[in-house]
């Protein structure tokens, strides 16, 4: 695999993970430049939440290594890996629903300690948000589903990450919301940050994305710019978005 | 007579210490899914420090606060930092098992240190006293509510203003989300420790100065009482927490001034248990949810189990059999005697907690009820006592299953909490019954066991018997295991969701499995009773259910050889050693400590 | 015995579950918003949906696990809504789970076997005490029938295996948590043929296989339907759900959105719009269709 950054923000190498006896992933080498948007793309059980959690640190590889902007993360705990400057979106959001709103993007700012800037961060992130700005005192467990997708991002912002990993950003969504959130996706990168986002819907995935990846029971099966992939025969007649989006 | 208005006050008070404790239980189970039964232990040793400070150093009561503060937070530090955090990826029910060998450790090293006799805390506050129409408040009664209001709200404040009370909250809704936004939970479980414990250790000095008494047995009660509070509350709600400690209170306040102290704890328990089957999400529980998953997961670590090869088997029993002639040594003889009832109740567990999943904290129980009813069947009607034996096995068996029964909806802790209440219920029953009872005096004069209508008194015969009777029984559950009904009640524990959605009732299994387990620890109760000639309702105590248990885990969970090889590891070794009794229930806690921690397979492995 | 096991015989379609108006919130969240779902004796019918589409909340209030908060569920003429799984289960329906729920410390076979266990007769007697009393009488004393009914389960087992080819029988020994992902999936499904269901509930079958695996897979549904075996699919894998399914059932943010069978459903204006987002490989499963809007720039999308 050749690498067609100069620096990647972030990179897996050759990881090999297991779950006791089953091994979930077989040397899977995947880079996210800066200011790209990488998509990884795969069906149900693929593999895609085991490297999410990679990443974040919330599971070690049994071999490979993990890097953020060059630094390897293996020997580093979650929030160590989280202030080299990885922001998340969890699946399914993952809110801290019966906190505020305004509690759940303080908490995105957790490894600041700059009063000034966050608050500063807290007017831009609601000028991005004008919607969770309304909301700043709901529970936010209370809100819609598509209201708390803003939320998570939003939250994401707070910690000002220079990468941010979603695990299906639009999942559960009805469609004005998918496409609200794939054009404020868009917005984010558009102010410098670098995005890998784990989908299982390959169309929607791939319209955003820079390149991809495509995971299958834990192998990195194909790769490539998302136009190429696009137009794929293989994701066509392959495991997701072609199979699933027919 | 005191008034209701005292009655009211007293029942505040308590409920506030009530409170001390609760909160911390909520916390820790908030961030940690963890029911702390060490807790009340942390309260006994902030008593102590209070006693050593008023006592030996004789420092002002704000001085006193402060060091019982400092040293209960560290120790709450210590207790996550050694004890909980290496299981943090272990099934859910091995660190409340650690906890539980934590408050023996702690329990018995006070004891060691203190001596068992109850020791009186010097007041430090004037002994006024206000009155107010029929009653009154003193000013203790007055600084213990002013403690507690003021610990409620510098919580509440921490918890809603303060960062770190942020990342508290957060931790406990999600602990991965919490991660991912950079929250060291380790610091937060640290916190959250020192916070609980320190709190803890306060109630322990305030509860002393109250009484004007503290012993080093009391933490178990305080840690069942503020898990009552607790559950009544909602099972981690921290303000749920404050409103049934101070409900629990009053209930028992009441409840003393109309039938008298004794049945103070059975209104705990009996509200406990409502509640758990009731409400089991706490009365204020708004609407419903799926079961919290992460009360779920059994301890059962996979492994292979040892294959005990058939001629090792029948070599051991041979020799087993034979010891008698080979020995002059009555006092092993005696011994092993006990290992083989002890045996008999580990089978009964490791079937209930190890094949179907329900790790059961009230076991004694069943002891007590075979132990009595075939005690006064032989007594009172002269009944042969092989048939009060059969009897007793039968009754703990139907009585004990019809009294766990609601508890089978319930899963993981909350089966434990069910099953220690429940025990606890059984024991103050006895004390109170006495009519038949006899309550605190016990039975004394039970007739010797006999068979075939010869009395047996001679060492060696009890010995025979008893080991045929467990060897029977042992083969027995064997049986029942390589049965349709093994993998039935395994599956069950496995995952109680698609046993379901494969008709497999609950009810009916769990019944099934407490119902077997409970004929072979009434039958070993009743052996008891009838060997030692005397039993009353300290006889058969929670820490005989928490032994029992320390049994089933030693040996491999769901393991019959491995209950009996349990048995005789524990409760053989530590007599043959002649260790003197306070320090063999240090040696149980450490040995669940290890267990829990390093070998969860146990020796012969889970089955 | 006949090499194959035996399934419910085909008879002349009648509806076997009909569930109308099925809602199920969560907080703020609408999981199951108002969602009609039948199927007919011998019918295999899939239900579609991006993640998150409430497709596996409505298979939990199908099956038992979870009640619905409005709405009723009728399955073989007698109404189970709210009934608990154990029910459901007795009533002929049996389900597998998406992120396979099998009973990790028992061996393959025994899995498969609970599978059954409503078909032994120590478990029929439901009287309160007797029953249990007895089942446990029988399951010490094991006289030759219930011996006899054991060695026949065994080797049904063996033949409900076979299906899997040599995926499971050389591990039929072994403990559960030993198996890959996809070897779980395949016992969840052996356990659940064990019980001779009415209705079989698969959860996303071949989540975690590859592409060998899949077309495997969709063999085995394949003739389990031959054989008239009614089936409600919850699939990905939109291929496999074309080929397989009699009719398919879009569901979309808790809403079903389309429904008919898998060629009207594939074209309706609706699906495309809502569940395939903006084109892209739209058209992917069918090459002959034409292409969606897939360029070669990120394609901007509007507020």
């Amino acid at each position: 695999m050749t690498n067609t950054t100069d620096n990647p923000i972030l990179e897996l190498d050759a990881i090999d993970t297991f779950y006791g006896p089953v091994q979930a992933h077989f040397g899977l080498s995947l880079h996210v430049g800066k200011g790209e948007i990488v998509s990884l793309l795969g069906g149900n059980a693929s593999g895609k939440s085991t490297t999410m959690k990679i990443i974040l640190g919330l599971v070690k590889p049994a071999a490979g290594d993990v890097r953020v902007d060059g630094v390897s993360t293996l020997k580093l705990k979650t929030p160590e890996i989280v202030r080299l400057g990885v922001g998340t979106v969890p699946e399914a959001r993952r809110l801290f629903g019966a906190m505020s709103v305004r509690e759940n993007l303080l908490m995105g700012a957790f490894i600041r300690n700059d009063k000034d800037g966050i608050a500063a961060d807290l007017e831009r992130v609601l000028t991005l948000f004008p919607r969770v700005g309304q909301r700043l005192n709901q529970q936010a467990g209370t809100l819609s589903g598509g209201e708390q997708q803003m939320v998570a991002m939003a939250r994401a912002l707070m910690g000002r990450p220079r990468v941010v990993i979603m695990d299906e950003p639009t999942m559960g969504l009805s469609p004005l919301w998918v496409e609200r959130v794939l054009e404020l996706i868009r917005d984010i990168n558009g102010q410098g940050v670098a995005i890998f986002m784990v989908e299982q819907n390959a169309s929607l995935a791939l319209q955003i994305a820079h390149r991809g990846y495509v995971l299958q029971t834990g192998r990195i099966v194909l790769e490539g710019k998302a136009a190429d992939l696009l137009v794929d025969t293989r994701i066509r007649d392959a495991y997701l978005g072609g199979a699933e989006a027919a | 007579m005191t008034s209701w208005f005292d009655h009211t006050i007293n029942g505040l008070i308590i409920g506030n210490i009530y409170g001390l404790l609760a909160v911390g239980l909520a916390l820790i189970f908030g961030v940690s899914r963890l029911i702390n039964f060490a807790h009340g232990s942390v309260y006994v040793v902030g008593a102590y420090v209070g006693w050593v400070a008023v006592s030996v150093l004789q420092t002002p009561f704000p001085v006193t606060l402060v060091l019982v503060v400092a040293l209960t937070a560290a120790l709450g530090i210590v207790i996550e930092r050694f004890g909980i955090r290496p299981l943090a990826d272990a099934p859910r029910i091995a660190p409340l098992l650690a906890t539980i060998g934590l408050s023996f450790v702690l329990d018995q090293t006070v004891q060691i240190l203190f001596s068992p006799d109850p020791r009186s805390v010097p007041m430090q506050v004037p002994n006024w006293r206000i009155e107010i129409g029929g009653g009154s408040i003193g000013l203790l009664d007055l600084l213990i509510g002013g403690i507690g209001i003021t610990a409620a709200a510098s919580l509440f404040a921490f918890l809603k203003l303060t960062k770190w009370g942020w990342a508290v909250r957060a931790t406990a809704l999600d602990r991965d989300a919490a991660r991912a936004m950079g929250v060291d939970v380790d610091k937060v479980n640290r916190i959250v420790f020192a916070i609980a414990s320190a709190l803890g250790g306060v109630g322990g000095v305030l509860v002393g100065m109250y009484y004007n008494v503290i012993t080093p047995t009391m933490g178990f009660e305080a840690t069942l009482k503020g898990i009552v509070a607790e559950v009544v509350g909602g099972v981690g709600n921290v303000p749920g927490a404050i409103v049934g400690s101070l409900l629990l209170g009053l209930v028992e306040s009441y409840g003393v001034a109309l039938l008298g102290t004794s049945y103070r704890n059975l209104f705990a328990f009996v509200l406990l248990i409502a509640i758990l089957v009731l409400r089991p999400n706490g009365l204020f529980a708004s609407h419903r949810q799926l079961p919290p998953e992460p009360m779920t997961g059994t301890f059962v670590a996979p492994s292979k189990p040892v294959r005990l090869p058939v001629p090792l088997v029948a070599a051991a029993a041979a020799l087993a059999i034979a010891l008698p002639f080979l020995t002059e040594n009555g006092y092993l003889i005696q011994t092993l005697t006990n290992a083989w009832l002890y045996a008999l109740l580990g089978l009964s567990l490791t079937l209930v907690a190890g094949t179907s999943g329900q790790v059961s904290l009230g076991h004694a129980a069943l002891l007590a009820i075979g132990g009595y009813t075939s005690a006064l069947l032989a007594f009172n009607l002269n009944w042969p006592v092989w048939l009060t034996l059969l009897i007793g096995g039968f009754a703990a068996a139907g009585i004990g299953t019809l009294l766990v029964s609601p508890a089978f909806r319930l899963r993981g802790h909350y089966v434990s909490i069910a099953t220690l209440g429940i025990g606890e219920i059984v024991a103050l029953v006895i004390l109170n019954w006495e009519s038949v009872t006899r309550g605190p005096i016990g039975v004394a004069g039970i007739p010797p066991l006999s068979l075939f209508g010869y009395d047996l008194y001679d060492t060696n015969a009890i010995y025979w018997f008893a080991f045929a009777l467990m060897a029977a029984l042992a083969l027995l559950q064997v049986r029942l295991l390589g049965s349709h009904l093994g993998r039935t009640l395994r599956a069950v524990r496995d995952d109680d969701v698609a046993a379901r959605s494969f008709g497999i009732g609950l009810k009916r299994y769990k019944g099934l499995a407490f119902a077997f387990g409970g004929f072979f620890a009434g039958i070993s109760g009743a052996f008891t009773a009838h060997m030692y000639s005397f039993i009353n309702h300290e006889t058969f105590n929670t820490q005989i259910s928490v032994l029992a248990l320390t049994i089933a885990i030693l040996g491999g969970m769901g393991n019959v050889g491995g209950a009996i090889l349990g048995s005789v590891a524990l409760i053989g070794l530590p007599e043959i050693f002649r260790v003197a009794a306070e320090y063999r229930i240090l040696l149980y806690g450490i040995a669940l400590l290890l267990l829990v921690r390093f070998r969860p397979q146990g020796l012969l492995g889970t089955v | 015995m006949t090499a194959s096991f035996p399934l419910p015989t085909t008879e002349a379609p009648r509806p076997l579950l009909e569930a109308r108006g099925l809602v199920r919130r969560f907080g703020g969240l609408t999981a199951v918003g108002g969602v009609d779902l039948s199927i007919s004796q011998g019918e295999l019918v899939s239900v579609i949906g991006p993640n998150g589409a409430g497709k596996t909340t409505a298979f939990n209030l199908i099956s038992g696990l979870d009640r619905p908060d409005e709405g009723s569920i009728r399955f073989d003429d007698i109404d189970i809504t709210g009934r608990s799984p154990e029910a459901v289960h007795a009533a002929g329906l049996s389900r597998t789970f998406q992120h396979g729920r099998v009973f990790a410390n028992l061996s393959v076979a025994d899995n498969v076997l609970v599978g059954a266990h409503r078909r032994l007769k120590a478990v029929k007697p439901a009287w309160p005490i007797i029953g249990p009393v007895a089942e446990l009488a029988l399951a010490l004393i094991r006289p030759p029938s219930v011996k006899a009914e054991e060695a026949a389960l065994r080797e049904e087992v063996r033949e409900i295996l076979a299906i899997f080819g040599e995926r499971l029988l050389p591990r039929i020994d072994q403990p559960a948590y030993s198996l890959s992902y996809a070897n779980r999936r395949r016992v969840e499904i052996a356990r659940a043929l064990a019980s001779r269901p009415k209705l079989l509930l698969l959860d996303e079958p071949t989540a975690g296989m590859n592409q060998t695996e899949t077309a495997e897979m969709l063999e085995i549904i394949a003739d389990l339907k031959a054989r008239g075996q009614t089936i409600l699919l919850i699939e990905h894998k939109l291929d496999m759900v074309m080929r397989l399914s009699d009719r398919v059932i879009v569901l979309d943010d808790g809403k079903k959105i389309a429904e008919g069978a898998p060629l009207v459903v594939r074209n309706d204006p609706a699906v495309i719009e809502a569940y395939l987002g903006h084109g892209g490989v739209g058209a992917a499963a069918d090459p002959a269709a034409p292409a969606g809007p897939a360029s070669d720039q990120p394609v901007r999308l509007s507020a």
